[in-house]
């Protein structure tokens, strides 16, 4: 095993668990605020739909909450397993951060998690939205301080080196780093759009299959309604990422466009296939729009922009993965956003409901927020190599000194455990929207119990289902 | 002042938060291996489901402050114990999504509760396995670790795992009898004659051990004595006490699961103790591995302005709950 390298195991390893654990925070992120959304509006109306679309969320919340955390513990013990040499250099700068973390959201949403799946019946409504919206509070404050650190990383400020160590000078700089203000909304706002998307696709096949019509159809509203105010914001954030990035980290952008040249003929087309031969600086095949990127990237007809080998070559990063990172994310975003438009237009004639072509779209859309949220993550992260901290830190000098087998071990541990924790997240959500939330008395229960309709299999020995079925 | 010092007692109180509060939940899930009562079982885990995630936290917490303040200790224990650790976060997680798998299973809550148990043992075990290493030593090189991942698997750290485990199982009855009603109680009362006997016994064998494979150990005993002798002391009479309490039904419940709480707070002081001012023990001090002033400052204004709200509304939770757990569960 004396060939395999470490380097290349201890990326995979950390890629594999954080790229795992990322799903199931943007999920919760944006259930926890729809969920809040939902128990305001039922709080407020009476309307027992809102109810139903609480009581049905809720659990697929728990269960992603939970896969969250867990595979979050693992995060915090992760920059020690496999990358130490980072962690001693950069643990007085992002400790901190992530520690401030675990501090104001960690425990935040630890404390009202229990209340808001368990305590219903012993705190009441109020307080029970109060759990609510601290859990759905919990994770954005958490998504800041990631987002901090993650965005330090990226673009660090407010440190300098003494006796090659780093000492943070100014931690309003190393929060408010140059990328930060960008990067947190579009974050946010990609777990938002991820929570849209999801439960409008579970909505839109209810209705394809003219079930629980009254449910499906208050979720999909609520949903596309979300949705089309918040592409509308992330078309206008993502572009102020790319503009910090022209700034801060050009490599990415540069790799994320597909060109090599110093200066890209004039006018630009812009690119959606490309093979490039890293080694050669150039790409084997190329294929795009004609004029589409000087009048995107330049707002001129015949503007140029710069290639990637304005960057030496011992600091670029694979052009290969990250544009297609790039293009995935981007693509699917002008999908949402065409969706959005088309939603405003069938609401507009009420056929919202019934366009079954567009239905169907919304279904094989489900799981766009999840993939969209990676794509952007591939790109942020291998663009930013060779360095782990932008101009810092070289990757390769991070490392861990572990052996190569016992890294190779624990990877393929992380693979199973976390397979079985996929498929059984998938099989138990799966479940759950098959059986729907009908079988549901359409009235609370006097014991305020939320979850309890929700158990599949048990649901039929429930004395009150009992009782009237 | 010391930041350094006061980042290590901010350290030792994460860790002795999560030593107590998971300590109860994973010794919950222990219990569950020898119990084969399907309604025993769910009201087990009812006793621990809804406030059990605030308890983990408490471990990202410790793991933070290491990284934040010690980072050249957090580079090199990690990769020291790198095989614990990873199978202490598997199993926390395979235990930890069982919650809610189990929740929603009726077919396979069987196997889930399996998994939640062996989930539960292997994650405590593990944590044992770095105690032990930590007593035997750590080899480094330079700033980085210098010996074997299986360092941490020899015999004496294996011994030191179930100790762990024992003292886990010990929180975990106690907690049962408090919060169960019934065949739970019972089962609880029961396990609760010897448990923190075997913890007990184990403990002082592991010690032993230690200070024969560990002279700095010898050396730090003598210049700690008084304070050391004094938790032992409280260990063993809140072993013992727990023990002859067990059998009497004419006391409250909480004072077994006090007891036993304080038991296990002696016995993380006492190590504590041992290992001053060591955080890597008798090899790098924490002043030696402390980070700057102006990390240590910050970490430490956030921990002291915050942790008191977190202390509030934990208290909170465990207060909407409290009470023995209904017969038909939380939900």
């Amino acid at each position: 095993m004396h060939d395999l390298d470490p380097l290349i195991l201890a990326r995979l390893q950390f890629a594999f668990t954080i790229s795992f654990h990322i799903i199931f925070p943007t999920i919760s992120i944006g259930l926890a605020l729809f969920l809040a959304i939902v128990e305001a509006l039922w709080l407020k109306t009476g309307d027992l739909v809102y109810r139903q679309i609480y009581r049905f969320w809720l659990n697929i919340f728990a269960m992603s909450f939970g896969i969250g955390v867990v595979t979050g513990i693992v995060m915090s013990f992760q920059f020690g397993l496999t990358f130490a040499k980072f962690a001693q250099l950069a643990g007085p700068v992002i400790g901190p951060l992530i520690g401030y973390e675990a501090l104001t959201a960690f425990f935040l949403e630890a404390g009202f998690l229990g209340i808001m799946l368990f305590g219903e019946s012993r705190v009441g409504p109020k307080l029970h939205f109060f759990a609510t919206c601290m859990v759905a509070l919990g994770t954005t404050i958490s998504t800041a301080w990631i987002l901090a650190a993650n965005s330090w990383m990226q673009t660090p400020a407010g440190v300098a080196w003494d006796h090659g160590r780093l000492i943070v000078t100014d931690w309003w700089r190393v929060i408010d780093n140059p990328s930060w203000s960008v990067r947190l909304p579009h974050m946010l706002l990609a777990a938002y759009l991820t929570a849209a998307f999801l439960v409008s696709g579970v909505s839109a096949w209810y209705l394809l299959r003219g079930r629980e019509t009254t449910f499906a159809r208050r979720t999909l509203s609520l949903g596309m309604a979300a949705a089309c105010i918040l592409i509308a914001a992330q078309v206008f954030v993502g572009d102020h990422v790319g503009t910090t990035l022209v700034k801060y980290q050009p490599a990415k952008l540069q790799a994320a466009e597909g060109w090599w040249d110093k200066t890209t003929p004039s006018p630009t087309p812009y690119l959606w296939i490309i093979v490039p031969d890293q080694a050669g600086q150039r790409n084997r095949f190329q294929m795009g729009t004609p004029y589409f990127g000087s009048i995107w990237l330049t707002r001129s007809l015949h503007g140029t922009i710069g290639g990637l080998r304005n960057t030496p070559v011992d600091q670029q990063p694979r052009m290969v993965l990250v544009f297609y990172s790039f293009k995935i994310m981007l693509a699917l975003g002008m999908t949402m956003f065409t969706i959005a438009v088309i939603s405003l237009w069938l609401r507009w004639h009420g056929r919202l409901y019934s366009a079954r072509w567009f239905l169907r779209t919304l279904v094989v859309m489900t799981p766009s927020g999840v993939v969209a949220t990676l794509g952007g993550w591939y790109m942020a992260e291998i663009g930013r190599q060779p360095f782990v901290i932008t101009g810092m830190m070289r990757t390769a000098d991070a490392v861990s000194p572990v052996p190569a087998a016992t890294l190779l071990s624990t990877l393929i541990a992380f693979v199973c455990v976390y397979a079985v924790f996929f498929g059984a997240f998938l099989i138990f959500t799966l479940r759950l929207i098959r059986r729907g939330p009908v079988g549901l008395p359409p009235h609370a229960l006097p014991s305020g119990s939320l979850k309890r309709d929700l158990r599949p299999e048990i649901a039929g020995v429930q004395p009150y289902l009992s009782g009237t079925e | 002042m010391d930041l350094p010092l006061l980042s290590a007692l901010f350290l030792m109180f994460a860790l002795t938060m999560y030593v107590m509060l998971d300590g109860f939940d994973l010794g919950v899930g222990v219990l569950l291996l020898p119990q084969r009562d399907q309604q025993v079982r769910n009201r087990m885990v009812d006793a621990i489901a809804p406030t059990w995630d605030g308890n983990e936290t408490w471990l990202i917490m410790a793991a933070l402050t290491l990284l934040a303040g010690f980072p050249l200790a957090y580079g090199i224990l990690v990769p020291a114990f790198y095989i614990p650790v990873v199978l202490m976060l598997l199993s926390l997680g395979l235990r930890g999504v069982s919650f809610e798998f189990r929740h929603n299973s009726a077919t396979s809550r069987r196997r889930w509760d399996f998994v939640f148990a062996g989930g539960s043992l292997i994650a405590a075990w593990a944590q044992g396995l770095v105690v032990g290493g930590l007593i035997q030593g750590v080899d480094t090189d330079l700033d980085s670790f210098g010996g074997s991942p299986l360092d941490a698997f020899s015999p004496f750290c294996l011994l030191a795992g179930v100790t762990v485990v024992a003292g886990y199982a010990t929180l975990g009855v106690g907690w049962l009898r408090l919060k169960g009603e019934d065949a739970t109680r019972a089962f609880a009362r029961r396990h609760q004659r010897w448990l923190p006997l075997a913890f007990l016994g184990m403990t002082i064998i592991t010690g032993a051990i230690a200070i024969s494979i560990q002279p700095n150990l010898a050396v730090s005993w003598r210049d700690h004595r008084i304070a050391l002798s004094c938790c032992l002391i409280a260990f063993a009479a809140c072993g013992l006490g727990i023990a002859w309490l067990a059998g009497r039904d004419d006391v409250d419940d909480r004072i077994g699961f006090g007891l036993a709480l304080a038991m296990m707070l002696s016995g993380v002081v006492a190590l504590g103790l041992s290992f001053f001012p060591y955080v890597i023990p008798f090899r790098i001090t924490l002043w030696q591995a402390a980070s700057a002033a102006s990390t240590q400052e910050f970490l430490l204004i956030g921990a002291l302005v915050v942790t008191p709200v977190v202390l509030a509304y934990s208290a909170f939770a465990y207060k909407v709950f409290r009470g023995r757990t209904p017969a038909e569960g939380w939900y």
